[in-house]
């Protein structure tokens, strides 16, 4: 486990809420939608807060993991009122501990912005991915528009002890973990993205 | 672009308070005995550094990103045109006010124009 992430995350959790609230009213609707095709054995990784618990789908099957047992610790209550089948496990993303193939699917939720290593996290959601399972990501990521993505830079070194890294390009990190792009759409300028990818076949 | 007023009204006001605030701090710090480029210098950084404690009051109430960049565009524009005019001549703090909170407005427009042609987007 990794303890420093762990820590970080444990001190974001005591004002996230707060932090956060405006993000998720603003995201909410996109998410709801995006969220809805969650099918099958669902893996939602960095479940947080559980704020955006009140977004999935009804009657879905899903096992939530974060590294944060504060963090889980809000969330339980969120997960108490989920209408389907909804596990929440302290696990770091680096080290799962499912077997291979465990899921059908995976989620993502401004997770990948804050994992240590995005590249070895994609891999590892690719091992608990069934071949040709899907990779389904709302992330915010680094920009490719002058000014933001100069702005992104110099906001990422001030965020980064309590929070997430503001320029990573997530894109080409799910392709370099060996994952199939299906689609990349925009939810604000460049920078809010969602991503489907999925899992090679075989 | 959210249509939704509340989140409009939000950009709106966060953006025009940031500009307007720093315009003032950066006039408050540049006089007329400061080198031009210094003082957009100095109006710029003190414009990044107010808009960075105003941000996470706005962020909790109006969203991440689409608050974060437009507000600190505007604290660094506002901040260093501020910077600029106070080394030239003092202004008088409605005007200053006044121009702050319109690059607020100018700034947010411009993101809204650019998210207009990126956001639908898809690859």
């Amino acid at each position: 486990m990794d303890t420093s992430t762990q820590k970080k995350w444990n001190f974001s959790a005591v004002f996230y809420d707060l932090l956060a609230w405006g993000a998720e009213q603003r995201w909410g609707p996109r998410k709801r939608e995006f969220f809805s095709s969650m099918h099958g054995k669902v893996l939602f990784v960095a479940v947080g807060t559980g704020q955006d618990i009140p977004f999935f789908p009804p009657g879905r099957d899903i096992i939530g993991i974060d590294i944060s047992p504060r963090m889980l610790a809000k969330a339980r209550e969120r997960a108490a009122r989920y209408p389907g089948l909804l596990e929440l496990r302290v696990m770091d993303i680096h080290a799962l501990e499912f077997p291979d193939h465990s899921f059908d699917q995976v989620v993502t939720s401004c997770t990948l912005c804050s994992v240590p290593d995005p590249v070895a996290a994609l891999i590892a959601l690719r091992r608990v991915l069934k071949p040709g399972g899907e990779l389904y990501m709302f992330e915010h990521t680094g920009s490719r528009v002058f000014p933001f993505n100069r702005m992104l830079d110099v906001m990422t070194p001030i965020w980064k002890p309590i929070g997430p890294e503001m320029n990573r390009d997530t894109v080409a990190n799910v392709e370099k973990a060996g994952f199939k792009m299906q689609q990349v759409s925009n939810v604000y300028l460049d920078v809010v993205k969602t991503i489907i990818a999925s899992a090679p076949e075989g | 672009m959210d249509r939704r007023v509340y989140f409009l009204a939000g950009d709106v006001l966060s953006n025009a308070v940031t500009g307007a605030a720093t315009a003032w701090l950066a006039a408050a710090i540049v006089d007329s005995s400061w080198f031009m480029p210094a003082g957009m210098l100095a109006g710029m950084l003190a414009g990044m550094g107010l808009g960075l404690l105003m941000m996470p009051v706005f962020v909790s109430l109006f969203g991440a990103m689409e608050v974060m960049l437009p507000v600190m565009l505007t604290a660094m524009l506002s901040g260093m045109l501020s910077g600029m005019a106070s080394a030239m001549q003092v202004p008088a703090i409605p005007l200053l006010l006044l121009a702050g909170g319109s690059i607020g407005i100018l700034v947010l427009l411009l993101t809204y124009a650019i998210d207009a042609v990126l956001h639908s987007k898809a690859s």
